[in-house]
């Protein structure tokens, strides 16, 4: 089965303590398939954070199901199955950018030599390798992140999960950063990429596949087939194709946000 | 490859360039403290001179405000207090600041006994509190309810229960506990509890179970705060040791020395004096002990704290 992701029937409804129950997902159906980059799309409030924290098993969803590599979403969490990158990145003050990167290695166990190893590994392939022994306050927000996408793939995991990972990057960073994450992509083979963002220009950039949310109650507007030639790159944006599919990208969220 | 690493190097420095750490080196910090012990000796000996030329009494808006407080019995020259430190404070003694060395040593070391095992109550009572909040909610309370119970009134019980269980000589250490422990539970709870959600949710994304959230999460997150507690609870404990050697019976201590000063206080009253700023400069150092271990150990720049 090539099938890595089974979302089905998962709606998700919270109480808040004001008593009043936010309908955060209604009835969420998608597939994911092995090597697909899927973004999620979507104004505030559409669910996508929620849907991304369900497929990884942080929350519980109020019903449905979902499996990951052909198990439920609970079993794929305790096996490691996917890494999580944060909005903020999320690295450990106390702990060195090398540290950093070997914190899912010490808790997974991997002896000590094996782990260094594979932390310099990791920061040398998101080209950090000279910044090993600084502190994350020393590094800029794009370094910042870079060390967390490489703390994320350090137990090579074929499934990467992000939240809006560049979202708090300036454009030039986050094109830098689009750029960076598709070469990493491309050079680890078979990887599954689930990718929530703001950004119309970043979705169609980066993905295979566009789901469209739209809020109140979380749904999927639309799911959107990028066919733009792989490997993506500086003449992408100047495409034709590249600017119609904005614009249904943009077109599909105007209505999920009007409509319904 | 090399351009890009050398883009970060850039972005790096500049981020430091344009947000230079302050300028408090060690020789200003020290000059500082000379200067503010050096004025706070001027001003004690220019206010008891005003007062002196002035009768002791002080002629404003609505009558006179008695200044006697500032005469050479209630508070003497710096320099009597100086003297009286060279002297023996009993017939054919030692000079005072022998037997106060030897009396701060005696209540240091209480103090610090005291200190670690209420730091370690303190910590052991928040990792219980943070991982259960019914007992939290349950137990907190009496915790407040111990420390709002004045230290004075317990002493003398904590005395009289010890020396029936044979143990007269822990009282002093037991007193400094429990002046200790409280500041530790309520910051490490604190430290312990304030962990970003995301970061928990990174260890979560990991399954990691709830001990290695607790020593590679919780806690290293929680330090700084833990060292704002020890550091109060240094003061705290010398103040408890002192207090706990009142009803104690103990023969050496500052609080053995302040109890017999302060009763024959008219026979010398720079002896008083002496103690209470030798008594003050063993919280000092004791603090600065700590802040020392802080430094060597919260190496990272915490948020909001640079």
């Amino acid at each position: 089965m090539s099938e890595t992701i089974t979302v089905e029937n998962v709606t998700k409804r919270f109480r808040g303590n004001d008593g009043i129950t936010v309908h955060a997902l209604d009835n969420i159906n998608l597939t994911v398939k092995k090597g697909e980059f899927i973004s999620l799309i979507g104004p505030s409030g559409c669910g996508k954070s929620t849907l991304l924290r369900v497929i990884a098993n942080l929350i519980e969803p109020t019903s449905g199901t979902v499996l990951v590599n052909n198990k439920p979403a609970a079993q794929a969490r305790k096996d490691r199955e996917y890494g999580f990158v944060f909005q903020n990145a999320t690295l450990y003050d106390w702990r060195t950018v090398i540290k950093n990167v070997e914190l899912p290695l010490e808790i997974m166990n991997y002896p000590k030599t094996v782990r260094e190893r594979r932390a310099r590994e990791m920061l040398r392939m998101v080209e950090l390798g000279d910044f090993e022994n600084k502190y994350p306050w020393q590094l800029s927000g794009g370094m910042q992140q870079r060390v967390s996408i490489a703390r994320a793939l350090a137990f090579e995991p074929n499934i990467l999960l992000m939240d809006e990972p560049f979202g708090a990057l300036d454009e030039m960073t986050r094109e830098r950063m689009n750029n960076e994450l598709l070469r990493i992509w491309g050079t680890i083979g078979n990887m599954t990429v689930l990718f929530v963002t703001h950004s119309i220009a970043e979705a169609v950039y980066l993905s295979t596949r566009i789901v469209v949310m739209s809020p109140r109650p979380g749904r999927i507007a639309e799911i959107i087939d990028v066919n733009l030639p792989q490997p993506r790159g500086l003449e992408t944006r100047d495409m034709e194709e590249y600017f119609h599919l904005t614009s249904r990208v943009r077109h599909a969220l105007r209505e999920g946000v009007g409509g319904s | 490859m090399a351009e890009s690493a050398r883009k970060d190097l850039q972005t790096a420095t500049l981020a430091r360039v344009e947000n230079p750490p302050q300028d408090t080196s060690n020789l200003r910090v020290i000059a500082l403290s000379v200067l503010l012990i050096f004025l706070l000796a001027v001003l004690w000996e220019s206010s008891k001179a005003f007062a002196r030329s002035n009768n002791y009494a002080l002629n404003i808006v609505g009558g006179s405000v008695d200044l006697t407080f500032l005469n050479d019995s209630q508070l003497p020259h710096l320099g009597d207090i100086a003297r009286a430190l060279g002297e023996p404070a009993q017939r054919n003694g030692p000079p005072l600041y022998q037997d106060l060395a030897k009396s701060a040593v005696s209540t240091f070391q209480a103090a610090v006994f005291g200190f670690f095992i209420g730091g370690a109550i303190g910590f052991t009572l928040a990792v219980i509190f943070a991982h259960s909040e019914l007992l939290q909610r349950g137990f907190l309370p009496y915790v407040v309810a111990s420390q709002t119970v004045p230290i004075l009134a317990i002493a003398p019980m904590i005395v009289i229960w010890l020396s029936r269980a044979g143990h007269t000589d822990l009282s002093v250490p037991f007193i400094a506990a429990y002046l200790t422990f409280f500041p530790v539970t309520i910051y490490t709870l604190r430290g312990l509890t304030s962990v970003p959600e995301t970061a928990l949710e990174l260890m979560q994304s990991y399954a990691a179970t709830r001990r290695e959230i607790l020593f590679k999460l919780r806690i290293p997150n929680a330090l700084p705060q833990i060292f704002t507690a020890l550091k109060i609870s240094a003061t705290a404990s010398v103040v408890g040791a002192i207090i706990g050697e009142l009803p104690s019976g103990i023969q050496t201590g500052l609080g053995v020395a302040i109890l017999n000063f302060s009763r024959y206080y008219n026979q010398s009253p720079p002896r008083l004096w002496a103690t209470i700023l030798v008594s003050g400069l063993v919280g000092i150092l004791f603090f600065s002990l700590i802040a020392l271990v802080e430094r060597l150990v919260v190496t990272w720049r915490v948020p909001g704290n640079e």
